[in-house]
């Protein structure tokens, strides 16, 4: 019985694992590299690389907001949306924006924004058109070309099996605490499995926590009958009853002057003595059903949606306050968001998250190569691989090497693209999806060790081409960004130069298997021979 | 400051974990490991680890139970890069550990 159930458990584990894992690698992947997001999007705007943090941010807050809205009453008196984005620790800039009119066919407004200087209150040119980091967090759960509701239907399907696969995973691997900081070199298909079990096991909380935590906030597209049933308009009454400070008035034309922002930031002071606000948003400036809506950042609470009011933008009045009477269970949905989302990270915690993150796909790499490799190790010498083992090959190269190359590629047309070009955003998405393309092509064509080398190589190539090309096409370049201190800019670029060293690290290891393969099979037959003789 | 006490309490108790290993002991001191030591690595190490999750949850709450866990994964990582490429390194290494540990914690006590 015993046996039977740890070799179902080890089937289970096998073709869970290995049904779902290009696309695992991808969501992880992705998801790894948002936990930089802004960071990233920062990277990708160097029209704002000469803004510098603001000293005594929050003290600075309440004139911030005064300044802006003074601005959007001259510039935009009418506009149906105003948005206000303070400086962050994350992103110094400080954002204005107000809706344009929508055109006919149109979903949603377009919003012209004004970048300032948090320091000066200058305004400063409009970055080029770009996604930055927003582009892998919407890949992370959208999968970009397909249409929202099946990627994200997708997205929780390899979630679950990933959640299948794990646990499984601990229930056969039977030297878990025995073999935690075993990693046997050059034994094969063994040290794979070691590789599979090291990145599984240092952070098997993490990895855990990241898949629940992931189909939690998917959770109501899942199973959203519950909602259903209790709610007669379904899950938009849940939604609108949860968090009352969005829910939409009918917009009036009654004009009405707009209340001093003072006496809203009196209240919002009062009720939080050391509030750090985020954004700003106020709906129908200047008539009566006027809203100012005011988000707090959440600091180092594990809750996503931080405090927030709702306030009549003509009377002052306090007409809602987010989270106040929230349900344990509308409690519990927040913090596994923020768990998963992290986005209450500090520098340190956010390293640590990179680190699992780079841990988890780690694991889902070796699962995959691991299986392809005990295959091959099982061929007989004059048998043929079967259609089943080429494919897992291809795919193993084209998802594993694929996609840092067309990362690295992604940031290199960020800068090489020119910046009048229509849809430019687009274009440089464009480039990630023809890199990785390119890497698929290569792949089809052979996915032996000498292809896997020059992806190595390739992508060595591109990731060190990143602070290469920034450097000639910036004002800045790492050691520059290292001297004046801008640690975000550093990081980026200093991360291609590791990811670099690490692929020309696996170029040289490749290169020496492949040699000692081949005079493996030279020397063959001579000693043979000798041992006939 | 805080930060690095907990990571040092966390890193000491993984290797205390692995040093409670016959197999660690033995490459790292070049003899056998009797069993009253391995039972004072394992009872110091179990210390270390719960001290460490405490001092996390008590200055951050939630997000010190977080910061344990990236603390945990760090330390496993580093550990079985030092046992399984540079195993001659783990006496020195422990001492630093050690180092750290007292003075992160007379810093603690003293600011």
């Amino acid at each position: 019985m015993k046996e039977n159930f740890f070799r179902s458990m080890t089937w289970l584990h096998t073709w869970v694992g290995l049904l779902v894992c290009w696309l695992l690698f991808l969501i992880f992947f992705a998801g790894t590299i948002s936990f930089f997001k802004d960071e990233i999007t920062y990277w990708f705007e160097p029209e704002t690389h000469t803004v510098t943090h603001q000293d005594n941010r929050l003290a600075k807050q309440r004139q911030q907001i005064n300044y802006a809205v003074e601005q959007l009453q001259n510039k935009a008196a009418d506009s149906s949306s105003w948005r206000i984005y303070l400086p962050e620790p994350r992103n110094p800039l400080y954002t204005y924006s107000y809706a344009e009119p929508k055109q006919s066919g149109q979903r949603r407004a377009k919003f012209t924004e004004t970048y300032l200087d948090p320091t000066t209150n200058e305004q400063i040119a409009p970055p080029r058109e770009t996604k930055g980091g927003y582009f892998f967090y919407r890949l992370h759960f959208d999968l970009h070309y397909i249409d929202v509701r099946t990627a994200r239907w997708l997205v929780c399907l390899a979630s679950l099996f990933m959640l299948i696969a794990l646990i499984t995973g601990v229930v056969i691997h039977k030297r878990i605490f025995k073999d935690m900081f075993s990693f046997r070199k050059n034994k094969g298909s063994r040290s794979w499995l070691d590789a599979h079990n090291v990145s599984s096991v240092l952070a098997l909380p993490f990895h855990i926590m990241i898949t629940y935590t992931g189909l939690i906030t998917l959770i109501f597209m899942v199973f959203p009958y519950p909602a259903q049933t209790v709610y007669e308009k379904g899950l938009q009454q849940m939604f609108n009853e949860a968090s009352p400070i969005r829910a939409r008035v009918e917009s009036s034309d009654v004009p009405a002057p707009l209340v001093s922002m003072n006496t809203i930031l009196d209240q919002v002071y009062t009720k939080s003595p050391d509030a750090d606000i985020g954004f700003f948003f106020i709906r129908d400036a200047n008539k009566e059903s006027s809203r100012v809506s005011v988000y707090l950042n959440t600091g180092k609470e594990v809750v996503d949606n931080g405090a927030a009011f709702l306030f009549s933008g003509s009377t002052g009045e306090l007409l809602a306050e987010q989270g106040k009477d929230w349900s344990a269970s509308a409690r519990f949905y927040d913090s596994m968001t923020a768990l998963h989302a992290g986005r209450l990270a500090s520098p340190l915690l956010r390293w640590l998250y990179f680190l699992c993150g780079i841990a988890g796909c780690a694991m889902i790499a070796t699962g995959c190569i691991m299986w392809a490799k005990r295959l091959r190790e099982r061929l007989k010498p004059q048998q043929q691989a079967g259609v089943g083992l080429k494919l897992v090959e291809t795919l193993n190269l084209a998802t594993l090497m694929g996609l840092p190359f067309a990362t690295a590629s992604f940031f290199i047309a960020n800068r090489l693209l020119p910046l009048e070009m229509v849809a430019r955003a687009d274009k440089e998405i464009l480039v990630f999806f023809l890199a990785w393309l390119a890497m698929t092509v290569l792949a089809i064509i052979s996915s032996s060790k000498r292809q896997w080398q020059l992806a190595a190589w390739l992508n060595a190539l591109v990731c060190f081409a990143v602070p290469l090309v920034n450097a000639m096409t910036t004002e800045g370049n790492w050691i520059s960004y290292l001297l004046t201190q801008k640690w975000t800019l550093f990081c980026v670029d200093f991360g291609f130069i590791i990811a670099g060293s690490l692929f020309i690290l696996q170029g040289k290891k490749l290169r020496t298997a492949s040699k000692k393969v081949s005079t493996r099979r030279f020397q063959k037959p001579k000693d043979l021979k000798e041992q006939q003789g | 400051m805080m930060e690095l006490l907990q990571f040092s309490l966390c890193f000491m108790a993984f290797n205390c974990f692995a040093l409670a290993k016959f197999n660690h002991f033995r490459e790292v001191f070049k003899k056998k490991l009797t069993d009253k030591q391995r039972h004072s690595f394992l009872a110091t190490g179990w210390i270390t680890i719960l001290l460490s999750l405490v001092l996390s949850v008590l200055s951050e709450g939630g997000y010190g139970a977080l910061l344990f866990c990236g603390y945990m994964a760090l330390s496993v990582l580093m550990l079985m890069i030092l046992y399984s490429f540079t195993v001659s390194w783990v006496k020195h290494i422990s001492i630093l550990n050690l180092s750290i540990l007292l003075l992160s914690c007379f810093s603690v006590m003293i600011f």
